[in-house]
This record gives structure tokens, C-alpha cells and sequence, in this order.
């Protein structure tokens, strides 16, 4: 990982030398598959949510020509042309917004429609962010292969920033036990291949299910108080009714630390399931919650 | 019928009691097995009122018996309806499910689901509302004036169940995947998370029909031979049949607004309880409810406890655990079905 990292950092600095901010070149993608473009593409399908959202930050909304169904952040790209969602795409909608580039997820999206797109000469570039420090990794690389004119690496760069320094805040201290909750009914959690368990781990929480063979595990109610954990996250974006639901129902239960000491919290699932710029929110709303002891800054 | 084995009072109580013990059994084993391993001495410390303290008896007394609880009102009332449904449309493969209730029920849940609706009054809410336009559906479109013919409301039931049912899809397919999930948990029955006010509200609902059906038993029994014959019996043959198609179907929909579609248990059951029993409703139906509640606990305990610390849902495993033994016991024993 770790070198994978350096080694695109090395890739950044020499084609930043090279090519900013046209990106014409060769670029190897998460599937180790070389694209090459001519000059920076004009017309970018993005076919995630995570992926709508770099191409905003890195200021390529003018070059976005379609995006997934539920890429709601930011605002503007609401106002896109829809190809789906990122699970069940339509090819023949993508084809017909003739893009000189589209850019995927190796995790969200199949390959069979890539290998489609590709048949239909549709050039695809993939992304496959494993971490959050992968998670940002990403936003260097697309800045790179779509000649954004904001600087990408640099982005990057300032957001790795805040979350290391976030992590090293927290060095040290104990570590909660930290349930997190995505789903309500039926209760459900994430283990260590997610987004969700590197942000815990982060930001000083421990995960108990991160062992669970599953990412997304169905956990019975018995088994959370069994776990006795210190912090409830529930990350959802049912915000209103149904949140408060659920932590009432939780803080009934006496016998665990989390209830008895009111520390059943409410988190923008947006902001930490997406491998966005906005994860480094998330990571410090994380944050905030699993260790209030620390004078954090205010946003 | 009823000649070939006699159904006395004192042998319907005596049933009656020895499957309330079994009842009784199986609540004790449904609150003693989980993920949390408990001492069935701490349990039995818990049970009697003894303070033991902690996670034990926030899991026995929280957790635990309002499932339990509600498992058992539901498995009760889904086996009541299958064997009353049975045998007012004489057909063997009746179940409460059959006219259409649990894909109307099914739709104002998804319904609720998507809206953001509360789990503890919203979706329950909605779920049963669409149970009500089920059941009025099917009676203005089913019946005619003559009165209520079975094939033709049963075709009303498959009909409008198969038209709910791509409206659901249409749904579920559309969906966000944050909502899905709560969807098909839904559609494949989840008691996770129980509440004593669900089994406080629907616990008076069940006992009610199930005394008002028993009444019927005598008059289920003369149906099974024919409405013609039962009507030169003096049976009011559309009267019982209006009072337990409604009956049937309101409880069924009030009890899977709080359940989700739980299967199969309103199915086989009462065949069970036939192949033991002998076909007389007044022994089939109070085996076949008690005998609903012992099932649906037991299912739900494995549900439970099989892939623990994760769950299954419960229908998944009355299906599982049932149809094999439901297949053994037809072919040692028969059906039943035509002897009486």
C-alpha cells in the first residue's frame, strides 16, 4: 500500500512537470490497464457518487456530462444527466452522451459494462481507493488524467494533512469501543474492508465486528449489548424521525456505556461512505465523537 | 367425519393443555438459547423476579421476551387463519396469505418504508391500511350478489396478490440501497426488534377471533362436506363465511403489519395438526393455533442463534426447517385432506 502510494506520488510529480494542466499521456488505472488520451478530455461520465464529487472539487463540473443516479453532492450536479445507478447502469444512455472519457469504480461498478463500453470505444478509466489515504491518492490521479486546473496533488495533499493530523491527536489515548450502525432495521455494521472501519480506527475508536467475515454484516440486538459498546455512531441520512427513534431505542438499554452515558450519535452517511474529499469530514465529525475530551477546532 | 373419530370437550382441553405445556417448553428454550450464552439457573433467577443484574437481564427481559412474545402471537394467529381458511374455501392450499392480505399489507409497508416513516407507528400503519384495501378489493370484486363462491374469490385473492406484487417490485427495483435493505427484511419477516406494546396491542385482537372462530367449528365442519349440504344442515352458509373471510383477514393484517410476511407456518401447520388430530375444526383449531405460536418460536430461535452473531430472517427458516418435515410426515401418513 504503502509503496503503491509513493509511487503514485512519484508518477504525479513527474507528470506534473510534463503536462499541467493538459493531461494528453498514458495512464495506468486501478486495473492496471493503460489509458491513453490525447489532451484533456471535454465530456467525463462519472459512474459513482464518490467520483461526481472529485471531479466538482477539482473544479471539472463544466466538463461533467452525466453521473449517477444518486450523486446528489454538490448541489449542481442534481441538474446532470443520469445514467443509473452505479450499480445498474444503462450503457445505451452513457453511449448516447458520447463521453470522450468515463471514470468507474472497480468496487461499484461490473465489469462487464466496462469491458461494454470499451467494445463500443469508449475509453474507462478506474478507480479503486481502498482507504482513505488511498481515498484522496484518488483525487491526485483523476486531477492528473483530466488536466484539472485546480491542483490536484496539492488538494490531496492539504486534506492528508488534516487527517493525519487527526490521527496523530488521538496516538496514544485509549480506544472506545465504537459500534457503528448503517442500517436501522435490520441493525446492521461494517467490518475492516470498509471505508467506515479506517475512519474509526482514525479517528482512536476501536471496531468491535471488524473481524466479521462480511463488509456489511446483519448484527442481532443481543449481540451489540453483549458487546457493551462505549459510542453508538449511526450513520444514516435519515436525520429526522427515524433517527431519533433509533436512539431513543438505544439509550433505553441502561446496561451499556454508550446509553447510559448519552453517547448515541447521529453521522452524514455521505460523509463516510464515499471515498470523496468530504471523508476528511467525516474522519473529524468521527472524531469528535469517540474522543469529546480533546479541544478539537470548531469547522 | 366426525364419526370416525369422536371429538369430546374433555379431549379437545386435554389437547388443548398438553399443547400449551409444549408451548410452555418452548418459550423457556427460546429465552434460554441466543447469542449471549446465559445460564438457564440465571435465566430461571431472571424469570422469577430475582434482580441478577446487567447485560442477563436487559438481553432475558428486553430483548428476548417481547420476541418471544410476539413470535408467538403471530405463529398463533397465521396457523388460526390457515386452518379457518382452509377450510372455507376447501382447498389445501389455503393460508391467511392467500386472498391477497400480506401483499397489501406488503405494499403499504414499502410504502411507508420509502416515505421515512417511523418502524413503530408509520410502516405498521401503513402496512395494515393496505391490508384494509386488500381485504375490501377483494370483497367487492370477488363476491356477486348471490354471495361468496370460493373459486371466484380465491381467483380475486391470486389476482389482485399477483397485481400487488409487481406494484412491490416496481418498488423494490427503484429503490435507494439504503431502503432496500429495510425492504426485503421486510418481505422475508423480521421480529428483531420486538416491543411489548406490539404484543400488548395485537395479543386482545388474536385471542378475541380465536374464541369467535372457535364458535364457527362446528359450521366449518359441515362446509367441508359442501355449502348445500351444510345449508340443508341449518348452517348460514354466507353469514359464516362474510364473519370468517373478515375475521381472518383483519387479524392476518394487523398481525404482519408488525411481522412482515412470515410464510409458510399458516400453511402447514394446520395440515399437521390434521394428520395428527383428525379433521374436526374443533380440535384443529386450537391445536393448529398453539401449535402456530410453538413453530414460529422455535423458527425464530434458530433464526436467531443458526448464523449468530448475525441473523437470519424468520421465514427463511420456517421454510427451511418446515418443508422437509412437512414432506416426511406426507409421506408417511397421507394428507389427510379427503378424509374428511
Amino acid at each position: 500500500m504503502l509503496s503503491s502510494r509513493s509511487l503514485f506520488i512519484g508518477l504525479f510529480i513527474l507528470v506534473a512537470f510534463m503536462a499541467r494542466p493538459a493531461s494528453a499521456g498514458a495512464f495506468r488505472d486501478a486495473l492496471g490497464r493503460t489509458v491513453t488520451l490525447d489532451g484533456p478530455p471535454r465530456r467525463i461520465v462519472s459512474l459513482a457518487p464518490s467520483i461526481t464529487e472529485i471531479l466538482y472539487f477539482l473544479g471539472l463540473g463544466e466538463r461533467v456530462a452525466g453521473v449517477t443516479q444518486y450523486s446528489t453532492y454538490p448541489p449542481a450536479a442534481l441538474g446532470k444527466p443520469k445514467v443509473g445507478s452505479y450499480v445498474n447502469l444503462n450503457i445505451e444512455r452513457i453511449i448516447s452522451l458520447a463521453p470522450d472519457l468515463v471514470i468507474a469504480t472497480v468496487d461499484g461498478n461490473s465489469r462487464s459494462v466496462i469491458e461494454t463500453l470499451e467494445a463500443a470505444g469508449i475509453q474507462v478509466f478506474t478507480t479503486n481507493p481502498r482507504n482513505l489515504f488511498e481515498a484522496l491518492d484518488t483525487i491526485a490521479l483523476l486531477g492528473q488524467v483530466c488536466g484539472a486546473t485546480r491542483d490536484g496533488a496539492a488538494a490531496a495533499e492539504a486534506l492528508k494533512v488534516r487527517a493525519e493530523d487527526v490521527a496523530e491527536k488521538v496516538r496514544g489515548l485509549p480506544r472506545p469501543k465504537v459500534f457503528v450502525q448503517i442500517n436501522l432495521r435490520p441493525i446492521m455494521t461494517v467490518n475492516r474492508d470498509t471505508f467506515l472501519n479506517d475512519l474509526i480506527t482514525l479517528a482512536g475508536g476501536s471496531n468491535p465486528f471488524s473481524e466479521e467475515p462480511f463488509a456489511y454484516p446483519r448484527i442481532s440486538l443481543e449481540e451489540v449489548i453483549r458487546q457493551r459498546p462505549d459510542v453508538i455512531l449511526v450513520s444514516s441520512m435519515d436525520r429526522g424521525g427515524r433517527f431519533e427513534e433509533a436512539r431513543r431505542e438505544w439509550l433505553r438499554l441502561e446496561d451499556i456505556p454508550a446509553a447510559r452515558n448519552g453517547r448515541v450519535h447521529l453521522i452524514d452517511s455521505d460523509l463516510v461512505d464515499r471515498p470523496s474529499p468530504r471523508i476528511v469530514d467525516g474522519l473529524e465529525e468521527a472524531a469528535r465523537f469517540i474522543h469529546p475530551e480533546i479541544p478539537w477546532e470548531r469547522p | 367425519m366426525i364419526l370416525h373419530r369422536r371429538v369430546t370437550p374433555g379431549k379437545v382441553v386435554f389437547i388443548s393443555m398438553v399443547m400449551t405445556g409444549i408451548l410452555a417448553g418452548a418459550i423457556l428454550f427460546s429465552l434460554w438459547l441466543g447469542t449471549a450464552d446465559i445460564p438457564f439457573s440465571a435465566l430461571c433467577r431472571t424469570l422469577l423476579g430475582e434482580s441478577t443484574g446487567g447485560t442477563t437481564e436487559l438481553i432475558v427481559l428486553k430483548v428476548r421476551l417481547p420476541r418471544v412474545l410476539l413470535a408467538g402471537l403471530v405463529g398463533f394467529a397465521l396457523s388460526l387463519g390457515g386452518a379457518v381458511f382452509q377450510a372455507l374455501l376447501r382447498n389445501p392450499l389455503a393460508e391467511p396469505f392467500i386472498l391477497g392480505v400480506s401483499s397489501g399489507a406488503a405494499l403499504g409497508a414499502i410504502i411507508g418504508i420509502m416515505l421515512g416513516f417511523s418502524f413503530q407507528f408509520g410502516i405498521p400503519a401503513f402496512s395494515f391500511a393496505g391490508a384494509l384495501v386488500t381485504i375490501l378489493l377483494v370483497l367487492l370484486l370477488g363476491t356477486r350478489r348471490m354471495g361468496m363462491e370460493s373459486s371466484t374469490i380465491l381467483l380475486t385473492g391470486v389476482i389482485i396478490n399477483a397485481f400487488f406484487t409487481a406494484v412491490i417490485m416496481f418498488f423494490v427495483s427503484t429503490s435507494t440501497d439504503s431502503r432496500l435493505h429495510t425492504m426485503l427484511f421486510w418481505l422475508y419477516g423480521d421480529l428483531s426488534q420486538s416491543h411489548f406494546g406490539q404484543s400488548a396491542l395485537i395479543a386482545p385482537v388474536v385471542i378475541l377471533a380465536a374464541v369467535v372462530l372457535y364458535g364457527f367449528g362446528r359450521d366449518l365442519n359441515l362446509m367441508t362436506l359442501g355449502d348445500e349440504a351444510a345449508c340443508h344442515m341449518g348452517v348460514d352458509v354466507e353469514r359464516t363465511k362474510i364473519h370468517c373471510f373478515l375475521l381472518v383477514s383483519l387479524m392476518t393484517g394487523l398481525v404482519v403489519s408488525l411481522s412482515g410476511l412470515i410464510g409458510f407456518v399458516g400453511l402447514i401447520v394446520p395440515h399437521l395438526a390434521r394428520m395428527a388430530f383428525g379433521p374436526d375444526h374443533r380440535l384443529l383449531i386450537p391445536v393448529s393455533a398453539i401449535g402456530g405460536a410453538v413453530l414460529l418460536i422455535v423458527c425464530d430461535t434458530f433464526a436467531r442463534w443458526v448464523v449468530s452473531p448475525s441473523e437470519l430472517p424468520v421465514g427463511v427458516v420456517t421454510a427451511f426447517l418446515g418443508a422437509p418435515f412437512f414432506m416426511i410426515l406426507l409421506r408417511t401418513r397421507g394428507s389427510q385432506w379427503n378424509r374428511s
